[in-house]
């Protein structure tokens, strides 16, 4: 009896597995895990190739099968930082470890490259954001030496820092996501407008929610529950209009960008070579350039009441030579804008 | 395609059940002809048609020995299948050597190691040397014999089954619920040693081989390299087995919980079964075994050893390994064995000679293994530091599991409950297990990144 209960129940799941995962319609985005997931069109292209990409990735229950696969490595090998992540008060936590001393000098490198182009007259700035394994408790978790890549930084790079990193906590972070919220960047702003010796303005934002957030990290824990996104507006921002190198003129937030691969793509249409904003209600004619990653994003917006233009540089998608043909950084507000996540790779800026 | 990708599980394996005990009996053979070919092409592509090539020659010269068998056929048919491996396997070693110590210049051949191409090669010579002994007589059709060699449960990683242990199931053999449950949990726990173990093993040594290491974490590493190198292998081996058995087959036993062996000797007998048998049978005695002088014989071994290592890869440190374990196999032979008799220091030296010897089995390049060597010694590095202490604590469960594991203590307990009043309890909590088993793979394969069987390579 039971062999039989065996060859049925065994037969039975390959057999299910496989009629279900061919029946149920085709899946093209996994927003779990914010990519295009592989479609019929591969098999075309070479089948033997890519089938085992297809079936995986076209699995039936597979977000489950997901979830369980993570909660054995988490739960039942008490794996601390499996895929990558840790957990601490329901934060997933993206495993930044160890400093990575070439890396962060490739970072010096090519900031203080661009930093040697700008006008001395001009306020150029730095300024380093912690990624959240910075909140992590030290005896729980292998932790950088985040003094460490501090320091290196502050002595290779010979422009003015603006220190921000003990202006946060975990809290102002997204839990499934590496990015801070943006109005935690409410909390530097008026720091920044002092020392780009701007006027201070009062601003009354409205606030608006997007729901099912899931972040970055979701896939590596993907037991954690979505969240909401928050962004600022006022109507000098709406007014605003951004200009993609890529993809032509959008709003500042823009709600046609690949939100089902990443709601995060809210903020500037996501990722981007270069982008300007203009803001056409300015009262002044000052520009900024800022040099930045993905964090940046949401805080730009927050920044446009201040500025006729800003221009935003990500040199993980452009070389420096092709930013140089493009743009001046004579007579600007300049900020390179960087996360430890980045600063770390440094290597990874072009 | 690698038994543990979803793939092969929820497509190729679904569909080769359905159409094989759907067909008349006469009919099975090529089905599972067919099915081995595409099975082969889906790693393989065109070498497809090697594989079928070799099986071809082999059986006219099978033939050809059995009609009339002189040494030179069988003479043929070993270097037909030597040169064969020898291009495809170790060509370019030779060359990157010659290159190397006469300081030439040639050209790499433009070849890709065939999958399997170790194992089939040698399961072809097992032929010709039984059909020349007489030990079996050579197969009369053609089919019947590709069906043989190739025949997808073994064909990539063994074991290497030899035609006179599964001619009379080619021939005539019976499926039934209760052979096809044995194999579908035995290929279970071949899945789970392979996809929850071994590649869990291998995630945590490539993470810790990455950290600042001390001389703690270079020990560490080598009982990863150990662990993960025995649940890859003998994992595959399961599923093998249990592939066999769904469809009829009785394959022998590759492993017997190598890594409680009390002497390397018993090691290998209980490791890798079918390739030291062979090594045994068509290497060893054939050269005199030990029926002969003393120093013939130590010469004989060290023949075994070296080809032994050399099986294993086109490369130094798997001749290395093959050496490691002749010196060890000597020693024991003249000095060691009064003192190896299952006592727990014997069990002690037995596992820490296997975990140095996978240390050189799994470091290729001879720089890294010697820094890996000196990092075991204490060598410039510190006793112990943060992240060893750290990394112990987090993958401890890994590690206990492993530990548990490797011996039968487990299988004999449950095997004890089964026959008393617990039968009951124990049939359903096993089924539970076996299932929870599947699903946990089936999750960590969704959830993983493609990872190759260690031994495909060779």
């Amino acid at each position: 009896m039971k062999n039989k209960i065996i060859t049925v129940a065994f037969i039975l799941m390959l057999a299910l597995g496989l009629v279900l995962t061919l029946a149920l319609p085709e899946k093209k985005i996994s927003s779990l895990e914010r990519r295009k997931l592989a479609s019929s069109e591969t098999l075309k292209e070479d089948f033997t190739a890519n089938l085992d990409e297809y079936l995986s990735d076209q699995f039936v229950l597979r977000d489950a099968f997901l979830a369980i696969g993570t909660s054995y490595d988490r739960y039942i090998l008490k794996n601390k930082e499996a895929n990558d992540v840790y957990m601490s008060k329901d934060f997933i936590i993206e495993k930044n470890y160890p400093y990575n001393e070439k890396g962060v000098q490739a970072f010096i490198d090519k900031i203080k490259y661009f930093a040697e182009k700008t006008d001395r007259e001009s306020r150029v700035f730095y300024s380093i954001i912690p990624d959240k394994s910075y909140y992590l408790d030290d005896s729980k978790a292998l932790k950088m030496d985040f003094e460490a890549l501090v320091q290196k930084v502050n002595s290779g790079l010979d422009i003015d820092y603006i220190d921000i990193i003990h202006r946060f906590k975990l809290e102002d972070y997204f839990k499934t996501d590496i990015h801070l919220k943006q109005d935690s960047y409410l909390k530097i702003v008026d720091e920044y407008i002092d020392k780009f010796g701007l006027d201070r303005q009062h601003i009354d934002y409205k606030r608006h929610t997007l729901n099912h957030f899931y972040g970055a990290s979701f896939s590596k824990a993907p037991f954690s529950k979505p969240e909401d996104i928050e962004y600022l507006t006022d109507e000098i921002i709406a007014n605003a209009k951004v200009t993609h190198l890529e993809y032509g003129t959008r709003e500042v937030y823009d709600f046609e960008a690949n939100r089902e691969v990443d709601l995060y793509n809210v903020f500037l249409s996501g990722p981007s070579a270069i982008l300007e904003i203009e803001n056409p209600l300015s009262t002044n004619e000052r520009e900024l350039v800022v040099f930045r990653d993905s964090f940046a994003s949401s805080l730009a917006p927050l920044l446009i009441p201040y500025y006729k233009k800003i221009t935003l540089v990500d040199l993980r998608y452009i070389n420096a030579k092709n930013v140089e043909a493009r743009m001046d950084l004579k007579d600007k507000d300049v900020l390179f804008l960087y996360s430890t996540l980045i600063i770390n790779r440094g290597n990874i800026l072009k | 395609m690698i038994f543990s990708s979803i793939s092969f599980l929820f497509f190729f394996l679904p569909i080769l059940f359905l159409i094989y005990f759907v067909v008349p009996k006469k009919c099975k053979n090529t089905v599972l002809l067919l099915a081995s070919l595409i099975f082969y092409f889906f790693g393989e592509k065109y070498y497809v048609f090697l594989l079928i090539f070799s099986c071809i020659v082999n059986f006219i010269i099978g033939k050809k020995i059995e009609k009339s068998p002189k040494k030179i056929y069988l003479v043929c048919g070993v270097v037909f299948d030597i040169l064969l491996l020898f291009y495809f396997k170790y060509a370019n070693f030779f060359i990157d050597n010659f290159n190397a110590l006469f300081g030439l210049n040639i050209t790499n051949l433009k070849v890709i190691l065939p999958l399997g191409i170790s194992f089939f090669t040698f399961q072809n010579l097992s032929y010709l040397f039984d059909v020349y002994r007489k030990d079996v007589s050579a197969e009369t059709n053609i089919f019947t014999y590709i069906t043989y060699i190739s025949l997808f449960p073994q064909l990539v990683a063994g074991p290497i089954v030899r035609y006179r242990d599964v001619k009379e199931e080619l021939q005539n053999r019976q499926e039934s619920t209760d052979t096809f449950a044995q194999g579908a949990m035995r290929f279970t726990i071949g899945l789970g040693k392979k996809v929850l173990i071994a590649d869990t093993l291998y995630n945590v040594y490539t993470t810790v081989l990455a950290s600042e290491m001390s001389l703690l974490s270079h020990w560490l590493v080598a009982l990863c390299f150990t662990f993960q190198i025995y649940y890859d292998f003998s994992g595959y081996s399961d599923m093998a087995i249990g592939l066999g058995k769904m469809f009829g087959f009785n394959f022998l036993e590759n492993f017997n919980y190598p890594l409680t062996a009390n002497s390397i000797t018993d090691f290998w007998r209980r490791w890798h079964i079918s390739l030291s048998s062979f090594f045994r049978d068509y290497v060893y005695i054939p050269l005199g075994g030990n029926r002969c002088s003393v120093l013939k014989n130590i010469l004989n071994i060290l023949v075994v050893w070296a080809l032994t290592g050399f099986w294993h890869g086109a490369s130094w440190n798997f001749v290395l390994w093959g050496l490691y374990f002749f010196v060890f196999l000597i020693l024991e032979k003249f000095v060691l064995k009064k003192y190896l008799h299952g006592k727990i220091l014997s069990h002690i030296y037995t596992f820490v000679v296997v975990t140095l010897s996978f240390v050189i089995f799994s470091l290729t390049d001879i720089q890294d293994l010697a820094s890996f060597l000196r990092g075991l010694c204490g060598i410039g590095t510190e006793i112990v530091n943060f992240e060893t202490i750290y990394y112990l604590k987090n993958y401890w469960v890994i590690l206990a599991i492993s530990f548990i594991g490797m011996g039968p203590w487990l299988k004999n307990s449950i095997i004890k409950l089964q026959k008393g009043k617990t039968e009951k309890m124990m049939n359903v909590l096993e089924v539970l297990f076996l299932t929870a088993v599947l699903l946990l793979s089936v999750s960590v394969l969704i959830s993983s990144t493609f990872n190759p069987f260690i031994y495909f390579r060779f």
